[in-house]
């Protein structure tokens, strides 16, 4: 009895607590990203025996500028790298009505709708908030699945937007494309100048941390990604239930999902966004950006 | 100084206290009327549907005489149905709005079902475009009753429950006096489209 009790109150996290969590989380991670921008090009300025001075006030210019312009601009990138386009209101009617009766059970401004080529089921939503929210599906969707199944699967990226998780999941994809950047940089400067130059001791100590600080960095960053990723993820889709009312939709969708065999390729930055894994499953689940679509299955079937 | 300094420090306390409570209480009441506003909202969302409805009824009923002379009862119930909701939507009384809805939503369907024994009907593509239009509002409404259910239910939630009872104050007496709508049937399920 008090198993069941606890176990419910997990499944009842509210939406507000998750919304602010993920609000702080997003400061977070931003003053976190800074703080390794810095220290990265800190540890390499003293590397390469530059003036730390400059490169520090350059690293973080660079940052400020990319940060800023990636996410001003994070829809319209996401759109366009997996070729979207807006749907259309009458020839998609069932997908706009899908949308539309999703935004009323969840009480947010209907989101702009698109499509993505593509044969696997799947779908993302992004934008900075829900007034500037967008769904988006694969041309898949929209032949593979019933009106149940599809309202499932936006009901899900609806959620995603209620609980502010496409402000989050950008800004993290901005984070981490901007982290590999500046290690790849770093790397590749290394191979360019280690055949010219000749490096005190004391520069070698900071040149060695720097490289693995330059290696390790991004990985580390990857699996935050990742770990947050799949967690919003069961989030997303007790949301779906809540809205639709109807956990059969969802759980068929995911069934019919684990039954094709038609991966996806889309850019690593994006690919926590969509609804499930857009690759196949990887060995390890640390690896993954999503839970195994059984442990979904099964955490909607204890509904 | 030392009688100044332990004059002061309870002073400072205090003050800082009641700063933190105005706080929580100005977060308290911001949140309570979001809450409640979000109940107005979700019942226009209702009405807005029903209106649409409403409006496509006079159109369905042209189309059916073309093909249905016969069926004079059913046409005049729809009608009549009709009328009602317009009336109550003029009256401004929710739960009279809601059943002139739901009696307008019942002669549809019985509507449709005769529509069943007219072929040419059935091909008829404006009278397939007004019942997929219909039908994609009665599940329009069925959401939005859900979301004012819900919206209901999560304001009287923050009102009555610790510690938001504390700050509730005049909004205590609101919770509780919404009624929620019966929820309603969906459409049936479609097998694909």
């Amino acid at each position: 009895m008090a198993k069941e009790k606890s176990k419910e109150k997990e499944k009842h996290v509210d939406f507000r607590d998750q919304i602010s969590a993920n609000k702080t989380r997003s400061v977070f991670l931003l003053i976190f990203v800074f703080v390794v921008f810095i220290a990265l090009g800190y540890v390499i300025a003293l590397a390469f025996t530059l003036d730390v001075f400059a490169i520090l006030i350059i690293a973080t210019l660079f940052s400020i500028f990319y940060v800023w312009i990636t996410y001003a601009f994070c829809d319209k990138i996401a759109l366009s790298s997996v070729g979207a386009k807006e749907a259309d209101k009458t020839r998609h009617r069932a997908l706009y009505d899908a949308v539309e009766n999703m935004a009323i059970a969840s009480q947010l401004p209907m989101p702009r709708v698109y499509i993505m080529p593509g044969n696997q089921i799947n779908a993302f939503a992004t934008g900075k908030d829900p007034k500037s929210s967008v769904i988006c599906v694969t041309e898949a969707c929209l032949q593979k699945l019933n009106k149940q199944e599809l309202e499932g699967v936006i009901g899900h990226e609806m959620s995603h937007i209620a609980n502010y998780d496409i402000r989050f999941v950008t800004i993290v994809a901005v984070v981490v494309g901007a982290i590999s950047i500046f290690s790849q940089m770093f790397l590749r400067g290394m191979f360019y100048r280690s055949s010219s130059d000749d490096r005190g001791s004391g520069n070698l100590i900071f040149f060695l941390v720097a490289l693995v600080l330059a290696i390790i960095a991004p990985i580390i960053v990857k699996l935050v990604q990742l770990a947050i990723s799949r967690k919003r993820e069961y989030m997303a889709d007790a949301g779906s239930v809540e809205f639709t009312r109807y956990p059969p939709g969802l759980i068929n969708a995911l069934k019919k999902i684990k039954h094709e065999h038609e991966p996806m390729k889309v850019p690593d930055a994006v690919a926590p966004m969509f609804f499930s894994d857009t690759t196949k499953q990887r060995i390890l689940e640390m690896f993954q950006t999503h839970p195994s679509i059984e442990k979904r299955i099964k955490a909607l079937e204890a509904m | 100084m030392g009688l100044l300094l332990a004059l002061l420090i309870p002073l400072i306390i205090i003050g800082i206290l009641a700063v933190a409570i105005l706080l929580i209480w100005i977060s308290y009441y911001n949140r309570f009327v979001v809450l409640s506003n979000r109940i107005k909202n979700s019942f226009s969302q209702i009405d807005v549907q029903l209106k649409k409805r409403a409006d496509l009824v006079p159109n369905l009923v042209e189309t059916v005489k073309g093909y249905a002379k016969h069926e004079a009862k059913i046409m005049k119930e729809v009608s009549d149905a009709r009328k009602s909701l317009v009336t109550a939507n003029a009256s401004g009384k929710m739960d009279a709005r809601i059943k002139a809805g739901d009696a307008l939503q019942g002669a549809l369907g019985r509507l449709f079902a005769v529509a069943e024994n007219y072929p040419t009907l059935k091909a008829n593509e404006n009278f397939l475009n007004l019942q997929t239009e219909l039908s994609s509002i009665e599940d329009k409404i069925a959401y939005a009753r859900q979301a004012y259910n819900d919206s209901i239910m999560s304001f009287d939630n923050a009102v009555m429950t610790f510690p938001g009872n504390i700050f509730a104050g005049k909004f205590k007496e609101q919770a509780g006096q919404y009624i929620k709508i019966p929820e309603a049937e969906r459409a049936p399920v479609k097998v694909s489209f």
